[in-house]
């Protein structure tokens, strides 16, 4: 028999998995926009307000939850988790948003060397990848799929670091490329560190082990 | 520890080791043993008809089952609170207090003054009833009743309380008193609750042990076994996905 729980539970789930899927889309959007100089702000930014207001939601819904039904055991650690998850996707947005404004306030990449455009497109395909697995992970409570991202997040952290260094060293990037560059990579950095939060939330969920998976 | 009922073994081995100054729940479904297992604790069990204890309960190193232990000395030791509050009913709240002590002989009334002040401000009774202490202990409502039976098992300073299913017919405001004043008592007592009530376990104890069909499950902390409990028994029993 179905718990009077599991049907809260069950339009929890919907609408951290809706979230998901909605800061995928801005995070894909945002990247594209960067990469093909695009402007594509004020989509980004509607799924930015949108997962905002979610955010509100979820946190609302868990709260009900708990003081209606004091969910323990594997049932807290899914509520405690969707509300840290939510606000990650909240950032996801928040971050995609910031690419995509940026982008289109220092004219992008335009005035960028080959090198900076190649090497922010391999960042965001690693970072974008972190995101997929994050909300895939999610869905699927797949805890190796998890582990298997580790090396990832450090190399993108590894990426970001080398990428300032280099950038620093190299004589005749313009200022627009500097500033555009140099936030992109940062926002690029934490959402990658966003999406192992995720991580470590499925592992926390599926386990009940706390990890750090950076 | 095993025990019987006749031939229906109720406990079907159970190593347990209760922390010192700790509050300590044991919780499972109807007829899983709980009670069995804390009657089994001053030796309340043997008193039963048919009941047999197989096993060893060491407190302070020494098997209270031990021929030479004598089981009116353990009780007054161990102490027990039941499930419904059993005030004398034709003894008044002072009477009630200290009638563990006048049983054992104790007659001086200073004495017997002080330890039923302590004992009723221990049990957080003191000030509800201070001014009323000949009234009658069944006069008292129901929450009061459970604080002045808790204050009686106080009275004759034991290291343990047990305690069955206390709050079971008291209302929420009744329920918290009791429950504050465990986590006090703990500072000088070792207890021990059954309880069928998980919220409760969460609330006072720091340890919990979960029972099903004579067999202890799982033991650890209160907070391990609410937030991610080893056994998928326990998480089934406190998720209400049992059965």
């Amino acid at each position: 028999m179905q718990r009077l729980l599991d049907k809260g539970l069950e339009e929890l789930t919907t609408m951290v998995v809706k979230m998901g899927k909605d800061a995928e889309k801005a995070v894909a959007i945002s990247l594209r926009g960067f990469l093909e100089s695009k402007d594509t702000s004020n989509d980004v930014h509607e799924i930015s307000e949108i997962l905002v207001g979610n955010t509100v939601e979820v946190e609302e819904k868990a709260f009900s939850l708990i003081a209606k039904y004091q969910p323990v055991a594997s049932d807290l650690r899914i509520i405690n988790s969707y509300m840290k998850v939510a606000y990650d996707f909240e950032r996801y947005g928040r971050y995609a948003w910031d690419i995509s404004f940026i982008s289109t306030r220092f004219n992008g990449h335009s005035t960028c060397d080959e090198w900076v455009f190649e090497y922010i497109e391999k960042m965001a395909e690693k970072v974008l990848q972190m995101v997929t697995t994050s909300i895939n992970s999610l869905r699927s409570l797949d805890v190796e799929l998890v582990k298997k991202m580790t090396k990832t997040e450090q190399g993108v952290d590894d990426m970001y670091l080398e990428f300032l260094g280099k950038l620093v060293k190299t004589a005749g990037v313009t200022n627009e490329c500097t500033v555009s560059s140099t936030l992109v990579v940062r926002y690029l950095e934490r959402i990658a560190d966003h999406a192992t939060h995720i991580m470590e939330a499925v592992v926390y969920i599926a386990t009940g082990e706390k990890v750090t998976l950076r | 520890m095993k025990a019987n009922f006749g031939k229906v073994q109720v406990l079907k081995g159970i190593n347990l080791s209760f922390p010192e100054n700790q509050v300590t729940a044991i919780m499972g479904p109807s007829g899983c043993g709980k009670t069995t297992l804390i009657r089994c604790l001053n030796r309340i069990h043997e008193l039963t008809p048919n009941a047999k204890v197989e096993g060893e309960v060491l407190l302070d190193g020494v098997n209270i089952y031990s021929p030479q232990v004598d089981p009116v000395a353990i009780r007054r030791r161990i102490g027990m609170v039941f499930q419904k509050a059993n005030p004398f009913p034709t003894m008044s709240i002072f009477e009630n207090t200290i009638a563990g002590l006048k049983l054992a002989g104790v007659r001086n009334k200073e004495t017997l003054d002080q330890v039923a002040e302590r004992s009723l401000r221990m049990a957080f009774l003191w000030d509800e009833v201070k001014d009323d202490l000949k009234k009658s202990g069944v006069d008292l409502s129901g929450g009061q009743q459970q604080r002045l039976c808790i204050a009686r098992a106080l009275a004759v300073e034991p290291e343990i309380i047990l305690m069955d299913e206390p709050c079971s017919a008291l209302d929420p405001i009744a329920t918290a008193k009791i429950e504050e004043s465990i986590v006090e008592l703990k500072k000088e007592f070792t207890i021990i609750i059954v309880t069928h009530n998980m919220q409760q376990a969460a609330r006072v104890s720091d340890f919990t042990a979960f029972m099903y069909l004579g067999n202890l499950i799982e033991f650890d902390t209160t907070s391990e076994v609410f937030e991610n409990p080893k056994s998928e028994l326990t998480e089934k029993y406190i998720t209400g996905k049992f059965g």
